[in-house]
Protein backbone atom coordinates (compact mmCIF):
# COMPACT_ATOMS: atom_id res chain seq x y z
CA UNK A 1 0.00 0.00 0.00
CA UNK A 2 1.79 3.01 -0.86
CA UNK A 3 1.91 6.14 1.26
CA UNK A 4 -0.57 8.09 -0.18
CA UNK A 5 -3.51 5.71 0.06
CA UNK A 6 -2.52 5.00 3.67
CA UNK A 7 -3.09 8.61 4.23
CA UNK A 8 -6.32 8.51 2.87
CA UNK A 9 -7.98 5.43 4.40
CA UNK A 10 -6.94 6.89 7.40
CA UNK A 11 -8.58 10.25 7.18
CA UNK A 12 -11.31 8.34 5.84
CA UNK A 13 -11.43 6.24 9.30
CA UNK A 14 -11.02 9.51 11.60
CA UNK A 15 -13.43 11.66 9.53
CA UNK A 16 -15.81 8.51 9.38
CA UNK A 17 -15.44 8.66 13.29
CA UNK A 18 -16.19 11.69 13.37
CA UNK A 19 -19.40 11.43 11.76
CA UNK A 20 -20.45 8.55 13.70
CA UNK A 21 -20.13 10.07 16.92
CA UNK A 22 -21.57 13.23 15.71
CA UNK A 23 -24.84 11.25 14.39
CA UNK A 24 -25.20 9.39 17.92
CA UNK A 25 -25.29 12.21 20.03
CA UNK A 26 -27.62 13.93 17.68
CA UNK A 27 -30.25 10.87 18.30
CA UNK A 28 -29.47 10.98 21.90
CA UNK A 29 -30.76 14.73 21.96
CA UNK A 30 -33.89 13.93 19.77
CA UNK A 31 -35.00 10.79 21.89
CA UNK A 32 -34.74 13.13 25.05
CA UNK A 33 -36.68 15.50 23.02
CA UNK A 34 -39.20 12.79 21.96
CA UNK A 35 -39.91 12.71 25.41
CA UNK A 36 -38.30 9.16 26.01
CA UNK A 37 -36.69 8.53 29.44
CA UNK A 38 -33.04 9.77 30.14
CA UNK A 39 -31.34 8.36 32.61
CA UNK A 40 -30.90 9.92 36.06
CA UNK A 41 -27.48 10.90 37.26
CA UNK A 42 -26.45 8.43 39.92
CA UNK A 43 -25.98 10.33 44.02
CA UNK A 44 -22.20 11.54 44.20
CA UNK A 45 -21.79 8.30 45.67
CA UNK A 46 -22.78 6.13 43.17
CA UNK A 47 -26.11 5.20 44.57
CA UNK A 48 -29.75 5.38 42.72
CA UNK A 49 -30.83 9.01 43.44
CA UNK A 50 -34.56 8.74 44.72
CA UNK A 51 -33.88 12.32 46.43
CA UNK A 52 -37.36 14.31 45.85
CA UNK A 53 -40.79 14.92 46.85
CA UNK A 54 -43.15 12.90 45.02
CA UNK A 55 -46.96 12.34 44.86
CA UNK A 56 -49.00 9.75 43.62
CA UNK A 57 -52.92 9.57 43.22
CA UNK A 58 -55.57 8.51 46.29
CA UNK A 59 -56.23 5.14 45.88
CA UNK A 60 -58.20 2.90 47.19
CA UNK A 61 -61.28 0.81 46.81
CA UNK A 62 -65.29 0.94 46.28
CA UNK A 63 -67.89 -1.42 44.68
CA UNK A 64 -67.50 0.42 41.61
CA UNK A 65 -63.73 0.88 41.60
CA UNK A 66 -60.52 -0.91 43.20
CA UNK A 67 -57.16 1.29 42.30
CA UNK A 68 -55.24 -0.72 45.24
CA UNK A 69 -55.53 -4.40 44.30
CA UNK A 70 -58.02 -4.75 47.91
CA UNK A 71 -60.25 -7.33 46.59
CA UNK A 72 -57.80 -9.65 46.30
CA UNK A 73 -56.75 -8.52 49.72
CA UNK A 74 -59.81 -9.33 51.36
CA UNK A 75 -60.05 -12.84 49.83
CA UNK A 76 -57.05 -13.46 51.49
CA UNK A 77 -57.89 -13.08 54.70
CA UNK A 78 -58.04 -16.10 57.06
CA UNK A 79 -61.31 -17.13 58.68
CA UNK A 80 -60.05 -16.26 61.98
CA UNK A 81 -59.38 -12.86 60.97
CA UNK A 82 -62.31 -12.20 59.09
CA UNK A 83 -64.16 -13.70 62.92
CA UNK A 84 -62.57 -10.79 64.50
CA UNK A 85 -63.15 -8.10 61.96
CA UNK A 86 -66.68 -9.20 62.25
CA UNK A 87 -66.79 -7.57 65.96
CA UNK A 88 -65.36 -4.48 65.07
CA UNK A 89 -65.73 -1.48 64.04
CA UNK A 90 -64.53 1.07 61.10
CA UNK A 91 -63.86 3.06 64.52
CA UNK A 92 -61.16 1.15 65.37
CA UNK A 93 -58.88 2.11 62.80
CA UNK A 94 -55.51 3.29 64.45
CA UNK A 95 -55.52 6.16 62.04
CA UNK A 96 -58.46 7.78 63.53
CA UNK A 97 -56.44 8.38 66.56
CA UNK A 98 -53.49 9.78 64.80
CA UNK A 99 -51.88 6.82 64.27
CA UNK A 100 -49.29 6.71 61.30
CA UNK A 101 -50.30 4.54 58.31
CA UNK A 102 -47.53 2.39 57.42
CA UNK A 103 -46.44 1.77 53.71
CA UNK A 104 -48.16 0.14 52.03
CA UNK A 105 -50.84 2.05 52.62
CA UNK A 106 -49.08 5.66 53.25
CA UNK A 107 -48.52 5.13 49.44
CA UNK A 108 -52.23 4.74 48.58
CA UNK A 109 -53.12 7.99 50.73
CA UNK A 110 -52.20 10.08 47.95
CA UNK A 111 -50.19 12.68 50.29
CA UNK A 112 -46.79 14.00 49.07
CA UNK A 113 -43.74 11.39 50.01
CA UNK A 114 -40.26 13.10 50.51
CA UNK A 115 -36.68 10.97 49.88
CA UNK A 116 -33.54 12.18 51.12
CA UNK A 117 -30.41 10.21 50.90
CA UNK A 118 -27.28 10.19 52.25
CA UNK A 119 -24.04 7.51 51.79
CA UNK A 120 -26.15 4.04 53.42
CA UNK A 121 -29.15 5.97 54.56
CA UNK A 122 -32.20 6.56 53.01
CA UNK A 123 -35.18 8.74 54.89
CA UNK A 124 -38.54 8.89 53.74
CA UNK A 125 -40.91 11.23 55.22
CA UNK A 126 -44.74 11.59 54.02
CA UNK A 127 -47.42 15.09 54.47
CA UNK A 128 -49.60 12.29 56.35
CA UNK A 129 -48.35 11.71 59.33
CA UNK A 130 -45.18 13.61 61.65
CA UNK A 131 -43.68 10.51 61.60
CA UNK A 132 -40.73 9.26 59.61
CA UNK A 133 -38.38 6.19 58.38
CA UNK A 134 -35.14 5.74 58.31
CA UNK A 135 -33.75 3.19 56.24
CA UNK A 136 -30.06 1.81 55.87
CA UNK A 137 -29.25 1.10 52.49
CA UNK A 138 -26.49 -0.96 52.72
CA UNK A 139 -27.79 -4.66 53.19
CA UNK A 140 -26.91 -4.41 57.05
CA UNK A 141 -29.02 -6.61 58.62
CA UNK A 142 -32.18 -6.01 60.64
CA UNK A 143 -32.09 -4.06 64.09
CA UNK A 144 -30.70 -7.34 66.69
CA UNK A 145 -33.44 -8.87 68.46
CA UNK A 146 -32.62 -7.59 71.47
CA UNK A 147 -33.51 -4.15 70.20
CA UNK A 148 -35.85 -4.53 68.27
CA UNK A 149 -38.61 -2.18 69.30
CA UNK A 150 -41.95 -3.24 67.52
CA UNK A 151 -43.50 0.10 65.85
CA UNK A 152 -46.11 1.46 63.15
CA UNK A 153 -43.94 1.98 60.84
CA UNK A 154 -41.71 -1.57 61.23
CA UNK A 155 -37.64 -1.67 61.16
CA UNK A 156 -36.82 -1.15 57.53
CA UNK A 157 -33.55 -2.38 56.07
CA UNK A 158 -32.72 -2.33 52.57
CA UNK A 159 -30.29 -3.42 49.49
CA UNK A 160 -30.03 -1.59 46.09
CA UNK A 161 -30.88 -4.67 42.87
CA UNK A 162 -29.73 -2.46 40.05
CA UNK A 163 -31.47 1.15 40.03
CA UNK A 164 -34.45 -0.66 42.37
CA UNK A 165 -33.76 0.00 46.39
CA UNK A 166 -35.46 -3.52 48.18
CA UNK A 167 -36.66 -2.41 51.61
CA UNK A 168 -37.55 -5.36 53.78
CA UNK A 169 -39.61 -3.96 56.85
CA UNK A 170 -40.11 -6.08 60.24
CA UNK A 171 -40.87 -5.66 63.68
CA UNK A 172 -44.27 -4.38 62.98
CA UNK A 173 -46.72 -3.60 66.38
CA UNK A 174 -49.82 -5.03 64.60
CA UNK A 175 -51.96 -2.25 65.27
CA UNK A 176 -51.98 -0.62 61.59
CA UNK A 177 -54.53 -1.38 59.47
CA UNK A 178 -53.21 -2.38 55.40
CA UNK A 179 -56.14 0.28 54.17
CA UNK A 180 -58.91 2.77 55.15
CA UNK A 181 -62.15 2.18 56.96
CA UNK A 182 -63.87 3.93 53.81
CA UNK A 183 -62.55 1.08 51.56
CA UNK A 184 -65.07 -1.46 51.04
CA UNK A 185 -64.53 -3.44 47.10
CA UNK A 186 -67.49 -5.86 48.09
CA UNK A 187 -70.56 -5.18 49.71
CA UNK A 188 -69.31 -7.69 52.58
CA UNK A 189 -66.80 -5.22 53.33
CA UNK A 190 -66.02 -4.62 56.53
CA UNK A 191 -63.87 -1.64 55.74
CA UNK A 192 -61.49 -3.24 58.49
CA UNK A 193 -57.94 -4.40 57.38
CA UNK A 194 -56.15 -5.45 60.18
CA UNK A 195 -52.56 -6.54 60.51
CA UNK A 196 -50.72 -8.60 62.79
CA UNK A 197 -46.97 -8.28 64.84
CA UNK A 198 -45.62 -10.97 62.23
CA UNK A 199 -46.52 -8.91 59.02
CA UNK A 200 -43.92 -8.49 56.23
CA UNK A 201 -43.17 -6.25 53.90
CA UNK A 202 -40.60 -6.12 50.68
CA UNK A 203 -40.82 -2.72 49.04
CA UNK A 204 -39.88 -2.35 46.12
CA UNK A 205 -38.54 1.56 45.03
CA UNK A 206 -37.43 2.43 41.67
CA UNK A 207 -36.74 5.62 39.90
CA UNK A 208 -37.70 5.40 35.95
CA UNK A 209 -36.83 8.50 34.94
CA UNK A 210 -36.45 12.07 35.80
CA UNK A 211 -40.20 13.07 36.70
CA UNK A 212 -40.86 9.63 38.14
CA UNK A 213 -40.99 7.18 40.93
CA UNK A 214 -42.48 3.94 41.23
CA UNK A 215 -43.64 1.87 44.19
CA UNK A 216 -44.59 -1.46 45.08
CA UNK A 217 -45.10 -4.00 47.88
CA UNK A 218 -45.97 -7.73 48.95
CA UNK A 219 -46.96 -8.24 52.29
CA UNK A 220 -46.80 -11.15 54.05
CA UNK A 221 -48.76 -11.88 57.07
CA UNK A 222 -49.09 -16.09 57.67
CA UNK A 223 -51.64 -14.70 61.12
CA UNK A 224 -53.81 -13.07 58.79
CA UNK A 225 -53.33 -13.72 55.51
CA UNK A 226 -53.35 -17.04 53.99
CA UNK A 227 -51.25 -16.07 50.90
CA UNK A 228 -48.71 -12.70 50.41
CA UNK A 229 -50.63 -9.92 49.19
CA UNK A 230 -48.68 -7.56 46.42
CA UNK A 231 -49.96 -4.12 45.73
CA UNK A 232 -50.28 -2.76 42.15
CA UNK A 233 -47.54 -0.65 41.29
CA UNK A 234 -48.38 2.79 42.48
CA UNK A 235 -46.96 6.09 40.16
CA UNK A 236 -45.51 8.91 41.78
CA UNK A 237 -44.26 11.60 40.06
CA UNK A 238 -41.85 15.01 40.94
CA UNK A 239 -43.32 17.63 42.68
CA UNK A 240 -41.53 21.46 42.02
CA UNK A 241 -40.63 22.04 45.97
CA UNK A 242 -37.87 21.39 47.84
CA UNK A 243 -39.85 20.11 51.18
CA UNK A 244 -43.26 18.78 51.79
CA UNK A 245 -45.62 20.44 53.87
CA UNK A 246 -45.92 20.09 57.70
CA UNK A 247 -47.26 16.98 58.68
CA UNK A 248 -50.20 16.99 60.99
CA UNK A 249 -53.42 14.92 61.43
CA UNK A 250 -56.08 16.78 63.64
CA UNK A 251 -58.90 17.98 61.62
CA UNK A 252 -58.19 21.94 63.16
CA UNK A 253 -54.84 21.54 61.75
CA UNK A 254 -56.30 22.11 58.24
CA UNK A 255 -58.33 20.79 55.26
CA UNK A 256 -55.60 18.98 53.98
CA UNK A 257 -55.11 16.42 57.05
CA UNK A 258 -56.28 13.11 56.85
CA UNK A 259 -59.01 12.70 59.56
CA UNK A 260 -60.33 15.96 57.50
CA UNK A 261 -60.43 14.25 54.39
CA UNK A 262 -62.40 11.43 56.02
CA UNK A 263 -64.71 13.49 57.28
CA UNK A 264 -63.93 12.75 60.66
CA UNK B 1 6.78 17.87 0.93
CA UNK B 2 4.46 18.65 -2.30
CA UNK B 3 1.46 21.17 -2.20
CA UNK B 4 -0.89 18.47 -1.98
CA UNK B 5 0.65 16.26 0.54
CA UNK B 6 1.02 19.87 2.73
CA UNK B 7 -2.84 20.06 2.36
CA UNK B 8 -3.79 16.42 2.81
CA UNK B 9 -1.54 16.10 6.28
CA UNK B 10 -3.42 19.92 7.18
CA UNK B 11 -6.91 18.46 6.79
CA UNK B 12 -6.01 15.29 8.36
CA UNK B 13 -4.36 17.39 11.45
CA UNK B 14 -7.27 19.68 11.61
CA UNK B 15 -10.28 16.59 12.04
CA UNK B 16 -7.68 15.21 14.68
CA UNK B 17 -7.50 18.18 16.73
CA UNK B 18 -11.62 18.73 16.35
CA UNK B 19 -12.41 15.23 17.35
CA UNK B 20 -9.87 15.24 20.22
CA UNK B 21 -11.53 18.68 21.08
CA UNK B 22 -14.98 16.81 20.99
CA UNK B 23 -14.13 13.79 23.09
CA UNK B 24 -12.20 16.14 25.61
CA UNK B 25 -15.00 19.24 26.30
CA UNK B 26 -18.29 17.69 24.86
CA UNK B 27 -18.31 14.05 24.81
CA UNK B 28 -16.57 13.85 28.53
CA UNK B 29 -19.52 12.47 31.14
CA UNK B 30 -19.98 15.58 33.34
CA UNK B 31 -18.53 15.99 36.75
CA UNK B 32 -21.54 15.21 38.90
CA UNK B 33 -22.45 12.01 37.25
CA UNK B 34 -18.94 10.50 37.88
CA UNK B 35 -18.83 7.95 40.79
CA UNK B 36 -16.58 8.63 43.53
CA UNK B 37 -15.21 5.25 45.50
CA UNK B 38 -17.65 4.54 48.98
CA UNK B 39 -17.21 2.69 51.96
CA UNK B 40 -20.45 2.30 53.55
CA UNK B 41 -20.76 3.46 56.76
CA UNK B 42 -19.98 0.69 60.12
CA UNK B 43 -22.38 0.08 62.36
CA UNK B 44 -22.00 3.25 65.10
CA UNK B 45 -22.87 0.28 67.80
CA UNK B 46 -19.60 -1.60 69.12
CA UNK B 47 -16.50 -1.83 71.26
CA UNK B 48 -14.46 0.85 69.13
CA UNK B 49 -17.35 3.65 68.90
CA UNK B 50 -18.42 3.07 72.49
CA UNK B 51 -14.33 3.33 73.62
CA UNK B 52 -14.65 6.44 71.76
CA UNK B 53 -17.40 8.31 73.18
CA UNK B 54 -17.42 6.82 76.21
CA UNK B 55 -15.54 9.21 78.16
CA UNK B 56 -18.41 11.83 77.17
CA UNK B 57 -21.17 9.81 77.88
CA UNK B 58 -20.68 6.66 79.83
CA UNK B 59 -24.46 4.85 79.31
CA UNK B 60 -26.34 3.76 82.15
CA UNK B 61 -24.59 5.42 84.29
CA UNK B 62 -25.75 9.04 84.37
CA UNK B 63 -29.17 10.72 85.18
CA UNK B 64 -30.17 13.85 83.02
CA UNK B 65 -29.01 16.21 85.64
CA UNK B 66 -25.47 15.07 85.80
CA UNK B 67 -25.30 14.40 81.63
CA UNK B 68 -26.35 18.52 81.56
CA UNK B 69 -23.84 19.37 83.55
CA UNK B 70 -21.15 17.40 82.14
CA UNK B 71 -22.19 18.63 78.75
CA UNK B 72 -22.37 22.24 80.23
CA UNK B 73 -18.95 21.66 81.47
CA UNK B 74 -17.37 19.91 78.40
CA UNK B 75 -14.68 21.36 76.94
CA UNK B 76 -14.94 21.14 73.27
CA UNK B 77 -11.23 19.98 71.45
CA UNK B 78 -11.29 19.35 67.85
CA UNK B 79 -7.54 18.36 67.99
CA UNK B 80 -8.90 15.02 69.74
CA UNK B 81 -12.31 14.69 68.29
CA UNK B 82 -11.85 16.23 64.78
CA UNK B 83 -15.25 17.52 63.22
CA UNK B 84 -16.66 15.09 61.07
CA UNK B 85 -17.22 16.29 57.40
CA UNK B 86 -19.17 15.50 54.53
CA UNK B 87 -17.70 14.04 51.87
CA UNK B 88 -19.60 15.90 49.09
CA UNK B 89 -18.92 19.58 50.25
CA UNK B 90 -16.34 19.01 53.23
CA UNK B 91 -18.81 21.41 55.10
CA UNK B 92 -19.50 20.13 59.14
CA UNK B 93 -21.39 16.72 59.02
CA UNK B 94 -24.08 17.19 61.98
CA UNK B 95 -25.41 13.92 61.86
CA UNK B 96 -25.54 11.87 64.89
CA UNK B 97 -27.92 11.30 67.84
CA UNK B 98 -27.83 13.78 70.56
CA UNK B 99 -28.98 14.47 74.14
CA UNK B 100 -29.73 15.94 76.38
CA UNK B 101 -30.67 20.05 75.93
CA UNK B 102 -27.62 22.01 77.89
CA UNK B 103 -27.91 25.76 78.30
CA UNK B 104 -24.41 26.89 78.46
CA UNK B 105 -25.10 30.33 78.16
CA UNK B 106 -28.34 31.73 78.89
CA UNK B 107 -30.26 34.66 77.45
CA UNK B 108 -29.23 38.31 77.73
CA UNK B 109 -32.44 39.19 78.95
CA UNK B 110 -35.70 36.72 79.92
CA UNK B 111 -38.34 36.62 76.88
CA UNK B 112 -40.73 37.89 78.95
CA UNK B 113 -39.56 41.06 79.31
CA UNK B 114 -40.09 41.96 75.57
CA UNK B 115 -43.44 40.93 75.63
CA UNK B 116 -45.68 44.28 74.23
CA UNK B 117 -47.97 45.20 77.08
CA UNK B 118 -51.12 45.94 74.63
CA UNK B 119 -50.70 41.97 73.52
CA UNK B 120 -51.52 40.92 77.26
CA UNK B 121 -55.41 40.30 76.45
CA UNK B 122 -54.29 37.76 73.55
CA UNK B 123 -51.93 35.71 75.77
CA UNK B 124 -54.56 35.67 78.60
CA UNK B 125 -56.44 34.30 76.06
CA UNK B 126 -54.18 31.58 74.89
CA UNK B 127 -53.21 33.25 71.78
CA UNK B 128 -54.48 31.07 68.62
CA UNK B 129 -55.17 28.14 70.94
CA UNK B 130 -58.08 30.22 72.52
CA UNK B 131 -60.54 28.17 73.37
CA UNK B 132 -58.47 25.03 72.91
CA UNK B 133 -55.76 24.73 75.19
CA UNK B 134 -56.89 25.88 79.02
CA UNK B 135 -53.61 27.31 80.21
CA UNK B 136 -54.87 27.59 83.54
CA UNK B 137 -54.63 24.07 84.28
CA UNK B 138 -51.97 21.93 83.62
CA UNK B 139 -52.79 21.91 80.29
CA UNK B 140 -50.02 22.74 77.89
CA UNK B 141 -49.42 22.63 74.34
CA UNK B 142 -47.82 19.14 75.21
CA UNK B 143 -50.79 17.54 75.54
CA UNK B 144 -51.91 18.79 72.59
CA UNK B 145 -49.16 17.13 70.18
CA UNK B 146 -48.32 20.16 69.21
CA UNK B 147 -44.77 19.91 67.95
CA UNK B 148 -42.17 21.06 70.48
CA UNK B 149 -41.37 25.38 70.52
CA UNK B 150 -39.75 26.80 67.55
CA UNK B 151 -37.61 29.04 69.99
CA UNK B 152 -35.95 25.25 70.89
CA UNK B 153 -35.46 24.71 67.28
CA UNK B 154 -38.64 22.74 67.33
CA UNK B 155 -36.59 19.79 68.99
CA UNK B 156 -37.77 17.38 71.47
CA UNK B 157 -35.71 15.64 74.09
CA UNK B 158 -33.70 13.36 72.19
CA UNK B 159 -33.04 14.29 68.51
CA UNK B 160 -31.12 12.86 65.54
CA UNK B 161 -29.69 14.94 62.92
CA UNK B 162 -28.72 13.97 59.56
CA UNK B 163 -26.57 16.04 57.18
CA UNK B 164 -27.21 14.71 53.23
CA UNK B 165 -26.69 16.69 50.30
CA UNK B 166 -28.70 20.01 50.25
CA UNK B 167 -30.36 19.32 53.67
CA UNK B 168 -30.10 19.16 56.92
CA UNK B 169 -32.80 16.96 58.79
CA UNK B 170 -34.08 17.01 62.51
CA UNK B 171 -35.93 13.71 63.11
CA UNK B 172 -37.42 13.92 67.24
CA UNK B 173 -38.28 10.80 69.48
CA UNK B 174 -40.89 11.58 71.39
CA UNK B 175 -43.50 13.85 69.39
CA UNK B 176 -42.06 11.59 65.92
CA UNK B 177 -41.86 15.49 64.82
CA UNK B 178 -39.11 16.58 61.89
CA UNK B 179 -37.88 19.55 60.41
CA UNK B 180 -36.48 18.68 56.73
CA UNK B 181 -34.35 21.96 56.19
CA UNK B 182 -32.99 22.87 52.33
CA UNK B 183 -29.72 24.58 52.09
CA UNK B 184 -28.93 26.92 49.58
CA UNK B 185 -26.90 26.70 46.92
CA UNK B 186 -25.95 23.10 47.08
CA UNK B 187 -26.89 21.40 44.08
CA UNK B 188 -28.42 24.26 42.85
CA UNK B 189 -31.28 24.30 45.44
CA UNK B 190 -33.92 27.04 46.28
CA UNK B 191 -36.18 27.24 49.06
CA UNK B 192 -39.79 26.35 48.16
CA UNK B 193 -42.06 29.29 47.05
CA UNK B 194 -45.76 28.34 48.34
CA UNK B 195 -45.62 26.44 51.74
CA UNK B 196 -48.66 27.33 53.82
CA UNK B 197 -47.63 28.47 57.25
CA UNK B 198 -47.03 25.76 60.14
CA UNK B 199 -45.92 25.00 63.38
CA UNK B 200 -42.22 24.74 62.66
CA UNK B 201 -42.27 27.63 59.85
CA UNK B 202 -40.12 27.19 56.62
CA UNK B 203 -36.37 26.64 56.96
CA UNK B 204 -33.76 27.76 54.60
CA UNK B 205 -30.24 27.42 55.43
CA UNK B 206 -27.25 28.66 54.68
CA UNK B 207 -23.19 28.49 55.17
CA UNK B 208 -21.65 30.82 56.97
CA UNK B 209 -17.70 29.33 57.02
CA UNK B 210 -18.71 26.25 59.11
CA UNK B 211 -21.81 27.72 60.68
CA UNK B 212 -25.26 26.69 59.31
CA UNK B 213 -27.44 29.62 59.63
CA UNK B 214 -31.05 28.58 58.98
CA UNK B 215 -33.52 31.37 58.71
CA UNK B 216 -37.17 30.18 59.77
CA UNK B 217 -40.18 31.88 58.59
CA UNK B 218 -43.92 31.23 57.27
CA UNK B 219 -45.52 30.44 61.18
CA UNK B 220 -48.97 29.79 61.07
CA UNK B 221 -49.07 32.27 65.07
CA UNK B 222 -49.61 28.81 66.84
CA UNK B 223 -46.66 28.26 69.12
CA UNK B 224 -46.12 29.21 72.14
CA UNK B 225 -42.46 29.98 72.68
CA UNK B 226 -42.06 28.98 76.01
CA UNK B 227 -44.02 27.65 78.93
CA UNK B 228 -47.19 29.00 80.75
CA UNK B 229 -46.78 28.76 84.71
CA UNK B 230 -49.88 30.03 85.36
CA UNK B 231 -50.88 32.46 87.37
CA UNK B 232 -47.33 34.24 87.35
CA UNK B 233 -46.62 34.06 83.89
CA UNK B 234 -49.09 34.04 80.68
CA UNK B 235 -48.62 31.67 77.55
CA UNK B 236 -45.69 33.02 75.30
CA UNK B 237 -47.82 33.56 72.17
CA UNK B 238 -46.24 34.31 68.84
CA UNK B 239 -47.84 35.90 65.80
CA UNK B 240 -47.17 35.10 61.84
CA UNK B 241 -44.88 37.93 62.13
CA UNK B 242 -42.84 35.30 64.15
CA UNK B 243 -38.75 34.90 62.49
CA UNK B 244 -36.26 33.18 63.63
CA UNK B 245 -32.83 33.26 62.65
CA UNK B 246 -30.84 30.20 64.10
CA UNK B 247 -27.16 29.41 63.97
CA UNK B 248 -25.65 25.47 64.21
CA UNK B 249 -22.04 24.82 64.45
CA UNK B 250 -20.53 21.38 65.42
CA UNK B 251 -17.00 22.45 68.17
CA UNK B 252 -16.34 18.68 68.00
CA UNK B 253 -16.85 15.39 66.79
CA UNK B 254 -18.73 15.12 70.57
CA UNK B 255 -21.02 18.06 70.75
CA UNK B 256 -23.22 20.26 68.53
CA UNK B 257 -24.29 24.07 69.50
CA UNK B 258 -26.92 25.90 68.86
CA UNK B 259 -28.17 29.36 69.51
CA UNK B 260 -31.04 31.73 67.74
CA UNK B 261 -32.42 35.57 67.38
CA UNK B 262 -36.26 35.69 67.57
CA UNK B 263 -37.98 38.38 65.96
CA UNK B 264 -41.94 39.19 66.52
CA UNK B 265 -43.16 42.72 65.81
CA UNK B 266 -46.77 41.90 66.81
CA UNK B 267 -45.63 40.37 70.19
CA UNK B 268 -42.30 41.74 71.31
CA UNK B 269 -40.57 45.08 71.39
CA UNK B 270 -37.24 43.88 70.21
CA UNK B 271 -35.20 40.76 68.55
CA UNK B 272 -34.85 38.34 71.53
CA UNK B 273 -31.45 36.20 71.38
CA UNK B 274 -31.50 33.09 73.50
CA UNK B 275 -29.70 30.85 75.45
CA UNK B 276 -26.96 29.10 73.45
CA UNK B 277 -27.38 25.38 74.05
CA UNK B 278 -25.62 22.64 73.23
CA UNK B 279 -25.97 18.45 73.41
CA UNK B 280 -23.64 15.90 73.04
CA UNK B 281 -23.65 12.70 70.81
CA UNK B 282 -24.78 9.67 71.82
CA UNK B 283 -23.16 6.04 70.52
CA UNK B 284 -26.90 5.01 68.76
CA UNK B 285 -27.78 5.07 64.94
CA UNK B 286 -31.25 6.18 65.06
CA UNK B 287 -33.81 7.55 67.43
CA UNK B 288 -36.82 5.46 67.95
CA UNK B 289 -39.91 5.63 67.02
CA UNK B 290 -41.86 7.72 69.73
CA UNK B 291 -45.71 8.85 68.86
CA UNK B 292 -47.41 11.66 70.94
CA UNK B 293 -51.20 10.20 70.92
CA UNK B 294 -54.02 12.52 72.84
CA UNK B 295 -56.18 11.22 75.68
CA UNK B 296 -59.96 10.86 74.85
CA UNK B 297 -60.92 14.07 76.82
CA UNK B 298 -58.40 16.16 74.40
CA UNK B 299 -59.28 14.58 71.23
CA UNK B 300 -63.09 15.97 72.23
CA UNK B 301 -62.22 18.98 72.86
CA UNK B 302 -60.24 19.38 69.32
CA UNK B 303 -63.19 18.00 68.02
CA UNK B 304 -65.79 20.88 69.25
CA UNK B 305 -62.93 23.41 68.44
CA UNK B 306 -63.22 22.51 64.68
CA UNK B 307 -66.09 22.47 64.93
CA UNK B 308 -66.77 25.93 66.44
CA UNK B 309 -63.65 26.96 63.89
CA UNK B 310 -65.79 25.74 60.75
CA UNK B 311 -68.92 27.13 62.28
CA UNK B 312 -66.95 30.69 62.54
CA UNK B 313 -65.93 30.34 59.21
CA UNK B 314 -69.53 29.57 57.53
CA UNK B 315 -70.67 32.65 59.30
CA UNK B 316 -67.86 34.60 58.08
CA UNK B 317 -69.20 33.46 54.69
CA UNK B 318 -72.63 34.15 55.18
Amino acid sequence: MSKRTLTLVIGAVIVGGALWVGLRRGANENSAANGTPTPVSPTSWGEPDLTGVWKGEALGASTERDSFNLTTLEGLYKPEARARMQKMSTKDDPSLRCAPPAFPRAAMLGHAVQIIQRPGFAYVFTEAYPVFRIIQTTGRPHTAEQYLYPTYMGDSTARWEGDTLVVDVNSFNGEGWLAGPLDKPTSASTGIWLTSPVMHVVERWRRIDADTLEYQARVEDPEMLTVPWETPTVTLKRQPVETIEEALCRPEDGPDTYLARLGS
Amino acid sequence: MSVKRLAVVTVLAGAGLVLATYFAVVASPPAAAQVRPYTPPQSQKGADWTERIGELLPLGVETRAEATERVVNYKPDPVKYPVPRTPWDGKPDFSGVYWPDATIAPPPVPLESLYRPEAREYREGGGAARGLIDWRGIDTPNYHCWPPSPVNGSMGGTIQLVSAPGYLLLLNEGSSNFRIIPIVGENGRRPSAARRPSFQGSSVGHWEGDTLVIDVTNFNGKPWLGPARPPNQLPQTSSDALRIVERWSRPDAQVFEYRLVVEDQKMLTAPWTGATERRGIMPYDTVLESLCFLDPELDARHRDYAAQQAAKKGAAAR
